[in-house]
């Protein structure tokens, strides 16, 4: 079950075929190699990818400065398209702000002219008072409130 | 911040006649009976609301009991709306990093 309005999405075009960019995804090597956000990196040894269903995406982010600090991801694919579509299932009780127990991940790779893709990525679900805030206008005026506050 | 309090701030904001009371404490400290008076509840309720925003930190209570007034804390909801963003700029990160990574798998690829 899926409700829009409590899940992000974003959609990205990259120059490059979709067969490569799936890869970057699937290929341990690769996805070791670029994933995460900047200052953390993912070591090649914390990864497990088995691009089918019912196989395991693992891999653990680990902060460059403080290699302490590391962030486990454990999800088991539910849907698998080679170079169309990826879905993953992750437990995530343990993470506040969210819908459920689990939080899908769905990567959509599609065909752009010249060669190109475009990634959809919609992550969710998100717990509904999140997205009710942001409907009801919540975050833009904490920022109205945090200048007022300096 | 633990993740602890975030689930206790989150939990607080899920009430909306909790964030209604934000609302008007962010225009100016106030009063239970003043906090009381757009709603339909009574004042113990209000107090009971009042509480769990306190216990979340996103308020805090004058000590004297007669006044007992209310005033808004800013820095619990700038560490809440700033996690909402998190997630956004994670992928917006993420894809800086793919968009170069693929940018080099083909660089190479064209290499013989």
């Amino acid at each position: 079950m899926s409700d829009a309005t409590t899940e992000l999405v974003i959609t990205r075009v990259f120059d490059a075929p979709r067969e490569l960019v799936y890869r970057a995804f699937t290929d341990p090597d690769q996805l070791a190699a670029w994933f995460g956000p900047v200052g953390w990196s993912v070591p090649r040894d914390s990864v497990t990818v088995e691009p089918k269903v019912g196989g395991h995406q693992r891999f653990t982010m680990v902060n460059d400065e403080d290699p302490a600090q590391a962030s486990p991801v454990d999800a088991t694919f539910v849907e698998v398209i080679e170079n169309e579509l990826l879905v993953g299932e992750q437990d995530t009780a343990a993470i506040p702000g969210l819908g459920g127990a689990v939080m899908r991940l769905r990567v959509e790779f599609h065909d752009e002219p010249g060669g190109k893709t475009r990634l959809v990525v919609t992550q969710g679900p998100y717990q509904p008072e999140i997205a009710e805030m942001a409907r009801e206008g919540w975050v833009s005026s904490f920022t109205k409130l945090d200048k007022m506050l300096g | 911040m633990s993740t602890d309090r975030l689930s206790v701030i989150f939990a607080a904001l899920a009430d909306p006649t909790r964030r209604a009371i934000l609302a008007r404490l962010a225009e100016g400290d106030a009063t239970v009976s003043e906090l009381a008076e757009p709603f339909t509840i009574s004042l113990p309720a209000i107090s009971r609301h009042l509480k769990v925003l306190e216990q979340a930190g996103l308020i805090t209570r004058s000590r004297s009991a007669q006044w007992r007034s209310s005033s808004l804390q800013a820095e619990p909801l700038r560490e809440a709306t700033a996690w909402m963003e998190r997630y956004r700029r994670f992928w917006d990160d993420n894809f800086a990093r793919l968009d170069a990574h693929l940018k080099r798998i083909q660089e190479q690829e064209k290499q013989p």
